[in-house]
């Protein structure tokens, strides 16, 4: 089997017809990126996912996209608090997981980038991730091996654009999408969705206490909230209030999607949970009352240890093997 | 019988070329006329050098500036017997005063008698939330905030020895399209006399952009010389290098 493995991988696997085309699953709102204005192609696809391996979008050649978004993980930055970029250097946030981004209104734990287009030009640009510019970027891909042939395929044109760069980045995350877990098996009534008694559980009390931000289908509602975690005393970070320079956005972060949450451990905007229950331990027992916390959390939230255990059980319904392991997102190297 | 049909059949061949030749004529590019537009920036009435030249700025402070760099966005005319406005599809320009190319573009307009030239200083919101624009609009131009997504509209960089900063140096990057603090500004020039576009024609419209009028209400570079977010103060920069245009040599 391995050895199959092997061989087909060096002959080449590759985008087949029809791979690339983007999904809405049944019962999902529609989606808020304009597919029709970035008519995905298999070139496009293909040149987003070079692209997205290739880490000659860092200054020093060294940072990819993906050293901080590993497929496995959801794409995330499984093990890593904050992550660090070139030189060594450590930002101060939790990378994102990356899946369903055609749905999300605005990108990053602030909200500060408004279109999944320019959302790289936020680590492209940041000197303690990819400490470039896009401009750079352009002029490196221009005389790059294999480069401009790449951009012809994907639009027509040989000339490296800023646009088209990102418009090909665009192609390639808009195809992230994560719909096949268990869960959603099990709503979709198809075999491999069987829940066990304790999954169920898990799910009655998702409804009840978490549903109204970590909404369904998406686990996302799209929002921003403050949910009670101390700020931290050295990286200061007061969230999406540096973005609207608003005071009722103190200390609010987006809420993140909880599928695939199993393999995307740590948890929060700077990664100071390690586990689940770290995470429901907070709810219940951790939340510090402040102006701005989320009207739902001002009350504590009552969670036996039993509850916590069939919730974490349900949150692990939320693994979605199929996109985990995806062919078509790995780093294919060509 | 058989010689007259071939004679017809002639005429009609002809009749035909002759066609084809008219249809040829009819090229749509060639119903519009041109506008040449040319961007001259200055400093009051002295042009505009960048690095070398000293300026007083209306707050009598001595500056020099390295940087002037800003959004023409939208172009618009008023045809003075209708009274209706011609929009200009994808007239985006950024205009630089160290790249000398950019400050000369055109407009394809349809003919007719235009008395006013508008335009956004600056980029219209849909331009700020749709992603990666190209030509001017393309991020590549270094215009565009990575962190808080949308367009800088206008750059002026300099420096000034009442500035108590980094270098001295005095730095507004000016943006943000979000209400109540978007900083696109409409801005129309009547022109002097009238222009009248024909078919093929080319018309030049000379504009003056003053980067002193960013200083207007005497505005203190020992106080006011980091403005690099959006928000009220970039808003207030903004009503004031609206007021930097002026149709002239």
């Amino acid at each position: 089997m391995v050895f199959v493995f092997i061989i087909v991988c060096t002959l080449g696997f590759d985008i087949k017809p029809g791979d690339v085309k983007f999904v809405v699953p049944p019962g999902w709102p529609k989606p808020v990126y304009k597919l029709n204005k970035n008519k995905l192609t298999d070139e496009g696809f293909k040149l987003g996912r070079k692209l997205f391996y290739d880490p000659i979008l860092s200054l020093d050649g060294s940072t990819s996209c993906a050293s901080c978004h590993t497929q496995w993980s959801g794409f995330t930055h499984v093990d890593h608090g904050v992550s660090h970029g070139i030189n060594g250097l450590k930002g101060k946030r939790n990378s994102l997981t990356l899946f369903n981004l055609a749905w999300n209104k605005s990108f990053m734990w602030d909200g500060g980038i408004n279109n999944l287009e320019v959302q790289p030009l936020g680590p492209m640009g940041n000197p303690v991730e990819m400490g470039t510019t896009l401009e750079n970027v352009v002029k490196k891909l221009d005389t790059a091996k294999g480069y401009r042939a790449r951009f012809y395929l994907a639009f027509g044109d040989s000339t490296v654009t800023g646009q088209h760069v990102l418009k090909a980045m665009a192609q390639f995350l808009v195809m992230l999408e994560s719909f096949n877990s268990k869960y959603d098996k099990y709503t979709r009534n198809e075999t491999g969705g069987e829940m066990s008694p304790q999954e169920l559980s898990g799910l009655k009390l998702f409804r009840a206490r978490c549903e109204t931000c970590h909404k369904e289908p998406l686990f996302t509602n799209n929002g921003f909230e403050n949910i009670g975690l101390t700020v931290d005393r050295q990286l200061w970070d007061y969230g999406r209030m540096a973005i609207t320079n608003d005071p009722n956005d103190s200390l609010k972060f987006k809420v993140p999607s909880l599928r695939n949450i199993v393999n995307s451990y740590p948890y929060m905007h700077d990664g100071r949970f390690k586990t689940l229950m770290q995470v429901l331990d907070h709810y219940t027992d951790g939340i510090v009352q402040s102006r701005t916390l989320a009207k739902e959390l001002r009350t504590p939230m009552i969670l036996t240890p039993d509850d916590k255990k069939d919730i974490i059980a349900f949150l692990q319904t939320l693994t979605d093997k199929d996109f985990l392991f995806d062919m078509r997102f790995r780093d294919w190297r060509d | 019988m058989r010689k007259s049909l071939v004679v017809f059949i002639c005429l009609l061949l002809v009749s035909f070329a002759g066609l084809q030749t008219v249809a040829i004529a009819k090229d749509p590019a060639e119903k519009t006329g041109r506008i040449t537009v040319i961007v001259t920036p200055v400093f009051n009435s002295h042009p505009l050098k960048l690095a070398t030249q000293y300026y007083v700025n209306s707050n009598g402070d001595t500056l020099y500036v390295d940087l002037f760099r800003f959004y023409m966005t939208d172009f618009g005319l008023t045809d003075t017997h209708s009274g209706k406005s011609f929009q200009c599809k994808d007239s985006n320009h950024l205009i630089d005063a160290e790249e000398p190319a950019s400050t000369t573009f055109t407009l394809d307009v349809p003919p007719g008698e235009y008395s006013d030239l508008s335009f956004i200083v600056g980029v219209d919101s849909i331009y700020n939330t749709n992603g990666a624009n190209s030509g001017d609009l393309d991020p590549v131009k270094g215009m565009y905030w990575a962190w808080n997504s949308g367009y800088i509209m206008a750059k002026l960089e300099g420096h000034s020895h009442v500035c108590k900063t980094l270098h001295e140096a005095f730095e507004f990057h000016i943006g943000g399209y979000a209400p109540p603090y978007n900083a696109a500004r409409g801005v129309t020039l009547d022109l002097p006399k009238p222009i009248d576009v024909k078919s093929g024609s080319n018309t030049t419209i000379r504009i003056k952009a003053n980067a002193a009028a960013w200083f207007n209400g005497n505005i203190d570079l020992s106080i006011v010389n980091d403005i690099v977010i959006p928000g009220r103060e970039a808003s207030m920069m903004a009503d004031n290098y609206a007021q930097m245009f002026s149709v002239g040599e």
